[in-house]
């Protein structure tokens, strides 16, 4: 209460310091139209920032200057209402609900526009949909809110950046990534973090300050964006004060995460008698000196290790946010305070996030007003080891999701003493009574326990405008943005196992790098607003400049001193090296254009243009014109629609339209289109050499962008439905294209040659059915469908293959491109099955013949045909493509039903109609010493034996697909997610009243809470390669999401 | 007032936006224009370096071209089956697809693309910048890697000179820079063709390198005349054109022992072999070897002490025990066996690259006892006599490493013995520096059988290597052996 009070003293003396000649007092009460009391309703002498706001019972008491003409009256939700003073000394007010589908605005880019008029595709998503939840960024909690829009979290580390696509994957070789922008300013996105621990760059932004997301899916609605427009434009906007007096809000939650769905392994007894039955099959079975055997532990029971148990955890967050928020006619301001702190399902794995936001806007004069928004926040993310998810880790020997179902679980991470258990000649962890050489990689405990991956950023994002309107129809502004994301990464590795270990010395590498990323932007307007009879316009103009600089830098020790040493600051005997070395630049100059029409709010046109010239273009293509035009109509106004007694059903009735050509820039590099000599040394002596071909001709990939839809809406709008055909037609898909290597040319140059199309159909319904005083449900479902095909790549490259993590060392060919195909479909070797005669894998060659293997059987003869002649080993050159790893169709389901103070809400997502190469479970069938799924169990045994598991043969790891991948790991991945689902309780007025509270309200929240599948893995919805555009569907040793449930409540003062 | 903000700002904005369009052509801070690339001397010197530096990749030169012609012959045993080191082209299943059949023509010909960049470039501005004398010291030097590129191309690429007298197929010829997109679509030019590049380009070298760079580093890494002439009389013998080996060989060896250069470099033999293969490498017995040192390294899977040694290395290779280590001629003595030593129970070639890890040994290209012991060859096989020079000229490499063994004329009955003692004599010297497979290749021999795999008869479609697949998709005219 003190606090409370102390705010609205500040605030007192911040807006009404010096201004307070009292003459009279006017008293009144504000109610709704039932006559509802209305509490903290806005109470302002029109003209000046005198003012004051309602109690809870809706009356106010407000002394006012003898020069005071009228009063005016606000409230959020609610119609602003003025009355003039004269000579009352009572006046009381009644405002109706304000028309939301009038008044809700959406963001265009540079300006807002009201969603009835607009004809341009933009999906809105408020910021309520993504506060308040168990995540570290915004775009984790967007999945399913919006038609066109498919988000996937590839994995189960915290604040890993989730994939957004709009609208289908819009590139091959960029990005398929939308430009996100906030409050005008875009930002950087992606992974910004340097190690293990994902450092996803929005991050910063707490998503319990966002106001709205509006995403701009068609060329209309994002042609403003030109170069970067192909992929979609997402807009943030951040909360800005609302008229009234200081409001404060508290929100806390707090939540714990566990993993979930976990695949089922085989434990200590069955892996030692599975194993040595694999090894007596393989014929080199020795009681001495090859099998496997159970250590008894301390206990002296066998050893039965679930490492689950050790590399896994129940994980603990919270987070604290405040904010306090208002405005009067002058200004307005906003400010908050956010600390989250939240703890992984894997050990070690945690998130810390610091925030700070102060959004303030001030009117000075009639024509005079500017503003600005400042925002710091810190971020800490931590992690101990790989978990082997992020993009290209799948491999990771350390990794730590592969880890914990590969190794045996008839040793112990401890020794019966209580010391590490590792073999100290190579750093793997130790076999105690097995008498084979390897029952594992590396012992996650003491990596877990000793090593460290941070990565902390501090993201600096503001913005100040002037905007001058020296005619009420004119507005001129200008605004200068920055984002500033610096990042140190740390890591370290203890030298006597797992990563760090180097052979007969204390081993420990360190590495420190830092990078700095840096933008500005500049925009200047000019808009013209004018409306003449029922004709109304407004003409947008503008220039904008954008500036980046990355810097990067960094070294690395190896080999400590003595194990003190923890940290490369700390004694180290080998030589430092450099590490994360990096420095560029990039700018983009920009024009850019908008008029909208609307005759009689009946039809609309529209038509954007932006003219960008960018730093990363061929010297001969700095510029290109984008543009995108569109058109709406209103039937539902037409005298015709009236008389035909149509209005009768469809409350509104709007068809638009609309056809634009945007660009694509976003990942090419800074100076790749420059031919350029690099350095380096040949006998201590500097050399110079020609190290970059580049391409003076390089420009944009094109999309032209058709989008035709029809929203109407029945029951006076009681149900809204929209219905969207869209179509995208990409060109000039930059390619790395080969040139014969006999030219000698140092790279593969970048040229514009491909292209593809997405298509497909949106379907979104909105309802309320009940809206009664006690009881109300609301619900909403969108499905998306996409089709995308490759039409065309370069002369000379007839398909892509991709691998899994791309361009990593270890790594397998699963996903290729090829036109006449959708991007990334998933690539294997084909089997038809277990010989039941013989347990004898089967596959497929390339010309289609059977061929038995046998891992068993000599080298040479381990490959025969169905009459036992030898045939050529079987391998990648017999891949197929096979499935396809984007989904047919996606969407959600919300629905919100309210019980008096009650409320519960669910959100189902889904996604339909895709395949998964699932190769984790190559990994849990390889008959090496790896631990295996328990579904070996039903293996081939004897003849006449019918089933899917081959024959074990110990070091076989061909039969299972580990050698290269194949069709019996490929599993449909169709799923029906209950993403979250929430119950509040919202504390009656009554009862807040006596405390003083505007509203306070208690919730239970659970994410991921259950899913249909028939996927056998974990999650269906992982990625083992992030935002690639062509290596989709692959869920490689990954981690999959865990399943959160919070506690949390909200409070208003 | 209010208007003069407004201006003011609308003249601000349009200041700024006409002042910054250089921002969009922005120079990086990492590399050198190539606008700029030739602007000063040293910038061509280190043009030049580069040259050598492409050639000695670890692709290439540096490492596995060497490997390849010594472990597709039969002097070693493959210890360990992995694809990556070589196992297709140990077992002679080599396709066109295997990444060595890939790796390696991608790299000689960035190495060539590299001196045809660099010769236009000097034409067009270079020269003017270092002035004529060092401009044609600089162009031998790109011509001569050049050559070296194509010879080592020729060696696995495309049949030897003696098929058809160098009418099979030989490489694509390309003599001009390639700095952009383009169509480069070119067909192979014949054998005879190919070589008579490599000696047009020799033959400048020749004339226009420096006698001497006056420091014992700089002759042994970078050409000099007696380099040129020194392979000269390396390609010459590949081309069976023994007059031709002997002039050129008789321009570095004096007509008696000891044998050494009256001019340019003073290339003579080491008393001690064993000091050419260690640190600083640089003898006068190194005609050209490539360098290494901690901070130049030859990268993973690529070191010849990797391949061969297996105390220092990872010992992918062992020494064949029914090859020429089973040669009784071969004595115990002789200082070149003290390069092999048994290591876990299986001989290897453990010592002669056995600097280990960074892998610091240099790579010899060639060294003088090659020169001496072709001219030896090749004035046997022109006279088609015991010649008693040539008899001498086998003595001084036998001599210096086994001083119990001494041939003399009478030790051969005809002068197929002689040859056939020389070319054992090649056998041990040159054991692990790549010149068995060529010397095979050069006189149409079987690539003989070894462990379990089975000679190559020179008729024989694996006996020379496959086109590269990549080369033979992007380039029509070019067409596969």
């Amino acid at each position: 209460m003190h606090m409370r009070k102390l705010l609205l003293t500040l605030t007192a003396f911040l807006l009404f310091a010096g201004s307070l000649l009292a003459q009279k007092t006017i008293t009144g009460k504000v109610t709704d139209e039932k006559g509802n009391p209305i509490p903290n309703a806005s109470v302002l002498v029109k003209g000046t920032t005198t003012g004051t706001s309602t109690k809870a019972d809706g009356t106010f008491s407000l002394t006012v200057p003898s020069n005071a003409k009228a009063l005016i009256v606000s409230a959020i939700d609610m119609t602003t209402q003025e009355k003039a003073l004269g000579s009352h000394t009572s006046l009381d007010f009644s405002l109706s609900q304000e028309d939301k589908t009038i008044s809700e605005v959406v963001v265009v880019g540079y300006g807002t526009q009201k969603k009835k008029d607009v004809t341009g595709n933009v999906a809105t998503v408020k910021g309520a949909a993504v506060s308040n939840k168990p995540v570290q960024s915004f775009e984790q909690a967007l999945g399913g809110r919006a038609a066109g829009v498919q988000v996937t979290i590839p994995n189960g580390v915290l604040n890993n950046p989730p994939v957004i696509r709009i609208r289908g994957t819009n590139s091959i070789s960029l990005s398929s990534y939308p430009l996100i922008v906030v409050d005008g300013v875009p930002t950087f996105t992606g992974d910004a973090s340097g190690t293990s621990a994902a450092g996803n760059a929005l991050a910063s932004i707490n998503p319990n300050d966002i106001e709205s997301i509006d995403i701009a899916k068609d060329a209309a609605a994002s042609a403003i964006y030109g170069s970067r427009a192909a992929n979609g434009v997402v807009f943030i906007t951040t909360k800005k004060g609302k008229a009234g007096r200081a409001r404060v809000s508290y929100d806390s939650w707090v939540g714990w995460t566990t993993a979930t769905r976990l695949p089922e392994v085989l434990n200590s007894a069955q892996y030692t008698s599975y194993k040595n039955e694999a090894l007596v099959n393989a014929g080199t079975y020795n009681a001495t000196s090859n099998a496997f055997y159970q250590t008894p532990g301390p206990d002296g029971n066998p050893i039965d290790t679930r490492w689950y148990d050790y590399i896994y955890r129940q994980g603990f967050s919270h987070s604290n946010n405040i904010n306090v928020s208002g405005a009067n006619d002058a200004t307005s301001y906003y400010f908050s305070f956010g600390y989250t702190s939240q703890e992984g399902m894997i050990r070690k794995n945690d998130f810390k996030r610091a925030n700070v936001l102060a959004n303030v806007d001030h009117k000075a004069t009639k024509y005079l007003s500017f503003g600005g928004k400042l925002s710091f926040s810190n971020e800490q993310n931590l992690a101990a080891v790989s978990s082997g998810s992020l993009p290209g880790e799948a491999f990771a020997t350390a990794g730590i999701g592969r880890a914990a179902v590969l190794l045996s679980p008839n040793v112990a991470p401890y020794n019966n003493d209580g010391s590490y258990n590792f073999n100290t000649a190579n750093g793997l962890i130790g076999v105690m009574g097995n008498k084979v050489s390897q029952v594992g990689f590396y012992n996650p405990v003491p990596s877990l326990d000793m090593n460290r991956q941070y990565s902390e950023n501090n993201h600096l994002q503001g913005n100040v405008y002037i905007q001058l309107k020296p005619v009420n129809w004119i507005t001129l502004r200008t605004s200068y943005g920055i984002d500033y994301l610096l990042t140190d990464n740390e890591t370290f590795a203890d030298g006597r196992t797992g990563e760090g270990f180097v052979a007969n010395s204390f081993g420990g590498s360190a590495a420190s790098t830092y990078s700095k990323n840096k933008r500005w932007v500049w925009t200047n307007t000019i808009q013209f607003d004018k409306t003449f009879g029922k004709h109304s316009f407004s003409l947008l103009g503008g220039n904008e400049q954008q500036k980046s600089d990355n810097v990067g830098f960094g070294v690395g020790r190896t080999i400590v001193s003595d194990p003190f040493y923890t940290n490369l600051q700390g004694g180290f005997t080998g030589a430092p090296t450099t590490a994360g070395l990096g420095i560029g630049e990039n700018y983009l100059l920009s024009g850019f254009g908008r008029l909208q029409y609307n005759y009689s709010s009946k039809y609309f046109l529209s038509g954007n243009i932006r003219r960008d010239g960018a730093s990363q273009l061929g010297e001969n293509y700095k510029y290109g014109t984008f543009w995108g035009v569109s058109a709406g109509w209103e039937v539902a106004k037409e005298n015709f629609w009236t008389a035909a007694s149509l209005d009768k059903i469809f409350s509104s009735f709007k068809l638009r339209g609309s056809y634009g050509k945007v660009g694509n820039i976003s990942g090419l590099g800074n100076f790749g289109t420059l031919s350029t000599y690099s350095a380096g040394v040949y006998g201590t002596g500097a050399t110079l050499s020609f190290s970059n071909a580049g391409n003076p001709n390089l420009t944009w990939e094109t999309s032209k962008k058709t989008d035709i839809g029809l929203n109407f809406g029945i029951l006076k709008d009681k149900v809204t439905f929209e219905v969207t055909w869209y179509k995208n037609n990409i060109d000039g898909l930059i390619l790395a294209v080969q040139q014969p290597p006999s030219a000698g040319l140092p790279n593969s140059i970048n040229t514009n040659v491909g292209s593809m199309y997405n298509k497909g159909l949106e379907f979104a319904i909105n309802a309320t059915p009940v809206n009664k005083k006690d009881f109300s449900w609301t619900t909403s479902f969108n499905i998306s469908h996409n089709k995308n095909n490759v039409t065309q790549l370069a002369p000379g490259l007839t398909q892509i293959i991709t691998t899994s993590p791309a361009g990593a060392a270890t790594s397998e060919s699963v996903s290729i491109t090829k036109p006449g195909y959708p991007l990334g479909m998933i690539f294997v070797t084909r089997t038809a099955g277990v010989d039941p005669a013989t347990g004898r894998r089967i596959f497929i060659n390339a010309a289609g013949q059977q061929v038995f293997f046998d891992f068993s059987a000599p080298a040479a003869q381990r490959y025969k045909y169905a009459d036992g002649s030898i045939a050529p080993a079987v391998g990648l050159q017999d891949a197929q493509i096979y499935k396809q790893s984007s989904p047919d169709n996606y969407g959600g389901f919300e629905n919100t039903l309210r019980y008096k103070g009650f409320e519960l809400n669910t959100l189902f997502t889904f996604q339909t109609g895709f395949y998964v190469y699932f190769g984790s479970y190559a990994g849990m069938r390889d008959q090496r010493f790896w631990n295996n799924s328990v579904d070996v169990l039903r293996r081939w045994q004897k003849p006449g034996d019918v089933t899917d598991m081959p024959r074990p043969v110990f070091g076989d790891n061909i039969s299972n697909g580990s050698s290269f991948p194949l069709d019996v790991n490929v599993f449909k991945g169709d799923f029906l997610k209950l993403r979250t689902a929430t119950l509040s309780y919202n504390i009656p007025k009554s009862l807040l009243d006596k405390a003083k509270f505007n509203s306070a309200r208690l919730y239970v929240s659970g994410t991921n809470l259950a899913v249909i599948t028939k996927y056998p893995g974990p999650d269906p919805e992982v990625s083992s390669n992030g935002n690639g555009t062509t290596n989709q569907g692959v869920d490689r040793n990954q981690v999959g999401n865990g399943r959160t449930i919070t506690v949390g409540l909200n409070i208003g003062l | 007032m209010k208007h003069k903000i407004i201006f003011s700002l609308a003249l601000a904005g349009l200041l700024v936006t006409s002042c910054q369009r250089s921002r969009l052509s922005p120079n990086p801070t990492t590399s050198i224009s190539n606008a700029s690339a030739f602007s000063t001397p040293d910038r061509v010197l280190n043009q030049v370096r580069s040259l050598y530096s492409a050639m000695r990749s670890g692709q290439f030169y540096g490492g596995r071209f060497v490997i390849y012609n010594d472990i597709r012959a039969d002097e070693f045993i493959n210890e360990l089956t992995n694809g990556v080191t070589g196992l297709e082209l140990w077992n002679e299943t080599q396709n066109n697809n295997n990444a060595q059949v890939l790796g390696l023509w991608s790299q000689a010909y960035y190495t060539i693309n590299l001196c045809n960049v660099f010769l236009d470039g000097m034409a067009s501005t270079g020269s003017a910048v270092v002035g004529t004398a060092l401009s044609n010291n600089y162009i031998a030097e790109a011509r001569f890697v050049r050559a070296m590129c194509y010879y080592s191309l020729l060696q696995l690429y495309a049949r030897p000179y003696w098929d058809g007298n160098g009418a099979k197929l030989g490489l694509p010829i390309r003599l001009t820079g390639n700095t952009g997109s383009g169509d480069y679509s070119l067909a192979r030019s014949t054998v005879a063709e190919t070589y008579a590049q490599v000696l047009d380009d020799l033959n400048f070298a020749e004339t226009n390198l420096p006698l001497t760079y006056g420091v014992a580093a700089t002759n042994t890494i970078r050409a000099h005349r007696n380099t040129a002439i020194a392979i000269k009389s390396r390609v010459y013998l590949s081309m069976q054109k023994y007059p031709e080996v002997i002039t050129e060989a008789n321009k570095i060896v004096n007509a008696t022992a000891p044998f050494s250069a009256a001019t340019g470099v003073n290339h003579s033999l080491q008393a001690d072999i064993t000091n050419v293969f260690k640190t600083p490498y640089t003898t006068t017995e190194s005609i050209l070897s490539m360098p290494f040192n901690a901070n130049e390294t030859p990268g993973t899977q690529n070191q010849l002490g990797y391949y061969f040694s297996k105390s220092a290395g990872n010992g992918e290779y062992s020494l064949n025990t029914a090859g020429i280590v089973a040669d009784a001629g071969w004595v115990a003595t002789d200082k070149r066996r003290t390069f092999n030593a048994t290591v876990s129970g299986k001989l290897y070639l453990d010592k002669k690259y056995g600097a280990g890890n960074p892998y610091t040994d240099y790579v010899p290209v060639i060294r003088y006892a090659e020169v001496l012991l072709n001219l030896a060859e090749a004035r046997t096989r022109s006279t088609n006599t015991v010649d008693p020079q040539a008899v001498a000229l086998l003595n001084a490499v036998r001599n210096r490493s086994d001083a119990t063994t001494t041939f003399t004329v009478g030790s051969f009955a005809t002068a197929t013995d002689l040859i056939n003692a020389i070319l054992k004599e090649r056998r041990i010297e040159f054991l692990g520096e790549g010149l068995r497979s060529p010397d095979l290749l050069r006189l149409g021999l079987s690539i003989p059988g070894k462990a379990t795999i089975s000679a190559v008869a020179p008729t024989a479609t694996n006996y020379i290597w496959p086109i590269s697949a990549t080369e033979l998709l992007l380039n029509k005219l070019c067409v596969d052996n």
